[in-house]
C-alpha cells in the first residue's frame, strides 16, 4: 500500500457485521487510528431486523466505515439497512469495506434471459446515500471480473484492492522460495493477476473440450521440479483446482500449493483438501492452501486444519481506510 | 335512460390519480337506483391510442371509485384492455394464478428459480425476447429478508428487456411497523426497502408502478423517490362486500384498535357505526379500553392493517365482549402471524365473544399464512386477485 503519509492520518470509527467481528478486531489492532463501534443486531418476530446503532450522536463529524460480509442472501438486508443509514448521520465520510463481492462469477449474460445478479448487487451498492464526505468508498478485494468495476454508478467510489501482496510476502518466507512457479488455472486468472506476479516463472492452464468433457491441460510453461502455486481469485467446489493440480503433478511438479483470495467453499467443500489424500504429508495433496479472511465462515471452519493457512487482510484494510 | 349530465360529484376529482390517465370522459347514461345511492355508469369507448373500454361506477358521497373488470353487459366490443405479462415468485404462484383467472388480458409467465452451490440465486427468464413491447408485471412477496435478493434481481432485470411498462405488485410492504425513528440510532428498515424499490431501473414506459395494499403508515408514501409511482390500494372494499353478504349486516359496528387504525381506515368505513379503542397505561401495564362508541348488542368487526402476535386484537376482543358486544370478528389486510401465532384465535360458534371470534378475515397478501389458515376456523380468506387484476390496468 505504500508509506503512510502522516499528513493523511484519519481517525476512523469502524462498525462491522456479526460475521466479521474477528476481522474487525484485527483491523482495529493494526492501527490506533481505528476504533471499533457497536450495533445491536436483533430481529423482530417476523424475521425482519430490529437494529440500533449505539452512540449515533458521537459519530457526527467522524470518518466512519462498515465492514460487511454478504455470505448469503439472507444476511444482506440487515447489513444494507445499516449501510444505507450510517451516511445520513452527519458523518464526515463513509467507507464500505466488502472484502468479498459475491455473485461476481455469475455476471455473464450469455443469453437474454440470464439474470446477472452481480448487476443487482452493484446497483444496490451504488445506491448508498451520499454523505458529507461525498460518494461512499467501497473497498473490494480481487473482484472476479475486471469489467465489474464499470457496474457501479457515480455515487460510489469503488476501490479495488488485492490480496496478492500477502501471498508474495508469504512466498518469500518459504525455504524453497527460489523454486516457486506461479500457475494460473485459466486465461481469466492470468489476466487478473499476471502483472502482480511477473517476477515469478509462470505456467498457464486451460480447459479444452474433449467430447462431452472439459479437461484441464497445460497451455504454457514448465512446472518440472518446482513448487507450483496455483493462483486464482476464489474457490467454490475446488474441482478446477484439483484438476489443475493433477495436470501439474503429471508434468513433474515437485509440490503443488494453492492461493485464492476468497475461500467460498459452499457446503464445506474444503473437506476435499483436508482428508487423508489432501494432507500436507501426502504426495497427492496440496502442500499449502492459502486463503484470506474475506469469507469469515470458511475461516472459522478451516481454522488450524492443514494444508490451510489464513493470510489476514486486516493490515491491508487498515491502510485502505486511510485513503 | 336519461341522457342529461348532472354535475359530477366531488369524488370524481378526488380520484385524479386514476382519472388523469383519461383525456375525456363522456357520461353515457345515468341510472338512479334508489334514494341512497346515485350511480353513474360511464362507458369509455376510446381514448388516445389505447381503448380500454372500461365501465366505471361512481357512488355518491366519498366512497372510492371501483374499477370493475369489463362486464359482458357493458361491453359493446372486446377491444383491447391492457395485455399484461405477469411474472411471479414461488410464494406467490397461487395468487398469480387467481389473478390471471380474473382477466383474459393477464398472462402468466415463468422464471427458472435455481440456486448456485454458494446459496446465491441462479435465475433465468425463458423467452425473454417475447416480452419486448409488452406490459410486464411482477408479483412479489418479501416474507423474510432471505427471499428479497432473488426477487430483487428479477425486478431489476425485467425493466431492461425493452418492455413497454413495468409494474411491481407487492401486496404487503414489510418493515412498515418498524419505521419510527425515536432515537438517532434507530435504523428504519422501511426506508431501506423504499430506497431499494425506488432504484428499480426505468423502462420504456417510464417509472415503475408499485402496487401495495394498506401500507402501515400513511407517511411511508413519501419514502419513495421520483423514479417510482406508488399506487396505494386497500383491502377494505373486499371487507365491505363480505359484510354486505352477512345476515343482519345492519347490526355491524366497526372497531379500531387504536387511533392509527382509525386514521387509516375510517373514511372508507364511515357508513358503519364506529368504536375506537386505545391503550392506557396503568402502572406497568398497557390495557385496552374503549375510547368512543357503543358495543352493546352489536356484531363488532375489529379492523386493522396487519396482525403480528395478535395480542392487541385479543385485548380488543375482550374489551368489546366485556362491553356487551354479542359477536366479535376481525379483519386485517395482512396476516403476518409470526411463529404461527394464528393458533391463539378460537372460533365462537355463538354466545361467547370473549373467547372466540365469529370471523377472522385476512387477504391473501401473505401466502405463507394463507396456506396454514385456509381450512381453519374462524379464518376466511378474501382474495386480492380481482383488485390486483384491476390495478394492473392502470
Amino acid at each position: 500500500m505504500g508509506e503512510l503519509n502522516p499528513m493523511h492520518k484519519k481517525q476512523v470509527l469502524l462498525f462491522y457485521c456479526v460475521e466479521c467481528e474477528e476481522l474487525a478486531r484485527k483491523v482495529a489492532a493494526h492501527s490506533q487510528l481505528i476504533t471499533l463501534q457497536s450495533i445491536n443486531w436483533r430481529s423482530f418476530d417476523d424475521g425482519f431486523p430490529n437494529l440500533y446503532i449505539n452512540n449515533a450522536h458521537d459519530i457526527r463529524g467522524q470518518h466512519v466505515a462498515f465492514l460487511a460480509s454478504f455470505s448469503s442472501p439472507a444476511v444482506i438486508f440487515e447489513q444494507l439497512s445499516v449501510i444505507y443509514n450510517l451516511p445520513r448521520l452527519f458523518v464526515a465520510s463513509f467507507t464500505l469495506v466488502l472484502p468479498f463481492f459475491p455473485t461476481g462469477s455469475f455476471e455473464r449474460m450469455e443469453e437474454e434471459g440470464d439474470v446477472a445478479t452481480a448487476f443487482t448487487m452493484a446497483r444496490i451498492l451504488s445506491n448508498i446515500p451520499i454523505s458529507r464526505g461525498g460518494p461512499t468508498s467501497v473497498v473490494i478485494y480481487d473482484i472476479h471480473a475486471l469489467q465489474e468495476r464499470f457496474y457501479f454508478g457515480d455515487h460510489v467510489l469503488p476501490l479495488f484492492e488485492t490480496g496478492i501482496p500477502l501471498l508474495k510476502q508469504r512466498l518469500h518466507q518459504l525455504p524453497d522460495a527460489e523454486k516457486i512457479v506461479v500457475a494460473f488455472p485459466d486465461d481469466g486468472a492470468w489476466k487478473r493477476f499476471h502483472k502482480l506476479l511477473d517476477h515469478f516463472p509462470t505456467v498457464i492452464c486451460t480447459k479444452v473440450r474433449e467430447g462431452d468433457k472439459r479437461i484441464v491441460r497445460l497451455k504454457e510453461g514448465n512446472p518440472a521440479d518446482c513448487h507450483v502455486v496455483i493462483v486464482d481469485d476464489l474457490v467454490q467446489s475446488g474441482g478446477t483446482l484439483i484438476e489443475c493440480q493433477k495436470v501439474l503433478l503429471a508434468h513433474g511438479a515437485a509440490k503443488v500449493s494453492a492461493y485464492v483470495t476468497h475461500g467460498v467453499f459452499p457446503k464445506s467443500s474444503w473437506e476435499r483438501f483436508t482428508g487423508k489424500e489432501g494432507g500436507r504429508d501426502s504426495e497427492k495433496g496440496f502442500a499449502y492452501f492459502w486463503i484470506t479472511d474475506s469469507c469469515p465462515n470458511t475461516v472459522k471452519a478451516i481454522e488450524n486444519r492443514a494444508p490451510f493457512e489464513v493470510l489476514s487482510l486486516a493490515g491491508s484494510i487498515a491502510d485502505a481506510l486511510q485513503i | 335512460m336519461a341522457a342529461t349530465s348532472p354535475p359530477l360529484p366531488s369524488s370524481f376529482t378526488n380520484r385524479g390519480k386514476l382519472l388523469s390517465n383519461f383525456t375525456s370522459i363522456k357520461p353515457f347514461s345515468i341510472s338512479l337506483n334508489d334514494e341512497k345511492h346515485c350511480r353513474f355508469r360511464c362507458q369509455i369507448k376510446s381514448f388516445e391510442n389505447q381503448p380500454p373500454n372500461l365501465s366505471v361506477d361512481f357512488l355518491s358521497g366519498n366512497e372510492p371509485v371501483h374499477l370493475n373488470s369489463p362486464s359482458p353487459m357493458s361491453m359493446a366490443s372486446d377491444s383491447a384492455v391492457k395485455r399484461v405479462c405477469l411474472f411471479y415468485c414461488n410464494e406467490t404462484k397461487a395468487l398469480a394464478e387467481r389473478i390471471a383467472a380474473e382477466s383474459d388480458a393477464i398472462e402468466l409467465r415463468n422464471i427458472n428459480w435455481r440456486t448456485f452451490e454458494d446459496g446465491f440465486p441462479n435465475l433465468f427468464i425463458p423467452n425473454a425476447h417475447r416480452i419486448r413491447g409488452q406490459n410486464v408485471a411482477f408479483l412479489a412477496s418479501f416474507s423474510s429478508p432471505s427471499v428479497i435478493f432473488e426477487q430483487l434481481s428479477v425486478i431489476y432485470a425485467l425493466p431492461k428487456l425493452f418492455i413497454s411498462s413495468f409494474t411491481l405488485v407487492l401486496p404487503f410492504f414489510p418493515t412498515g411497523t418498524s419505521e419510527r425513528m425515536e432515537d438517532e440510532g434507530d435504523v428504519a428498515t422501511a426506508f431501506t426497502i423504499a430506497r431499494i424499490l425506488s432504484n428499480i431501473p426505468t423502462s420504456r414506459g417510464g417509472p415503475t408502478s408499485l402496487v401495495t395494499f394498506d401500507i402501515h403508515a400513511l407517511q411511508e408514501r413519501f419514502y419513495f423517490g421520483d423514479n417510482i409511482l406508488p399506487c396505494f390500494e386497500s383491502g377494505i372494499p373486499l371487507l365491505m362486500s363480505r359484510l354486505q353478504q352477512l345476515p343482519y349486516s345492519d347490526n355491524i359496528s366497526i372497531a379500531f384498535p387504536d387511533d392509527g387504525a382509525w386514521k387509516r381506515f375510517h373514511k372508507q368505513l364511515q357508513h358503519f357505526p364506529t368504536i375506537v379503542c386505545n391503550k392506557v397505561r396503568i402502572r406497568d401495564k398497557r390495557i385496552v379500553r374503549i375510547k368512543e362508541g357503543e358495543a352493546v348488542g352489536r356484531h363488532v368487526v375489529i379492523v386493522d392493517d396487519l396482525v403480528q402476535s395478535g395480542g392487541t386484537l385479543i385485548e380488543c376482543q375482550k374489551a368489546l365482549a366485556a362491553n356487551g358486544a354479542t359477536k366479535v370478528s376481525a379483519y386485517v389486510t395482512h396476516g403476518i402471524f409470526p411463529n404461527r401465532s394464528w393458533q391463539r384465535f378460537e372460533h365462537d360458534n355463538g354466545g361467547h365473544p370473549e373467547t372466540g371470534l365469529t370471523y377472522f378475515w385476512i387477504t391473501d397478501s401473505c401466502p405463507g399464512t394463507v396456506k396454514e389458515v385456509m381450512s381453519e376456523t374462524p379464518f376466511e380468506i378474501l382474495s386480492l386477485a380481482g383488485s390486483i387484476a384491476a390495478a394492473l390496468q392502470i
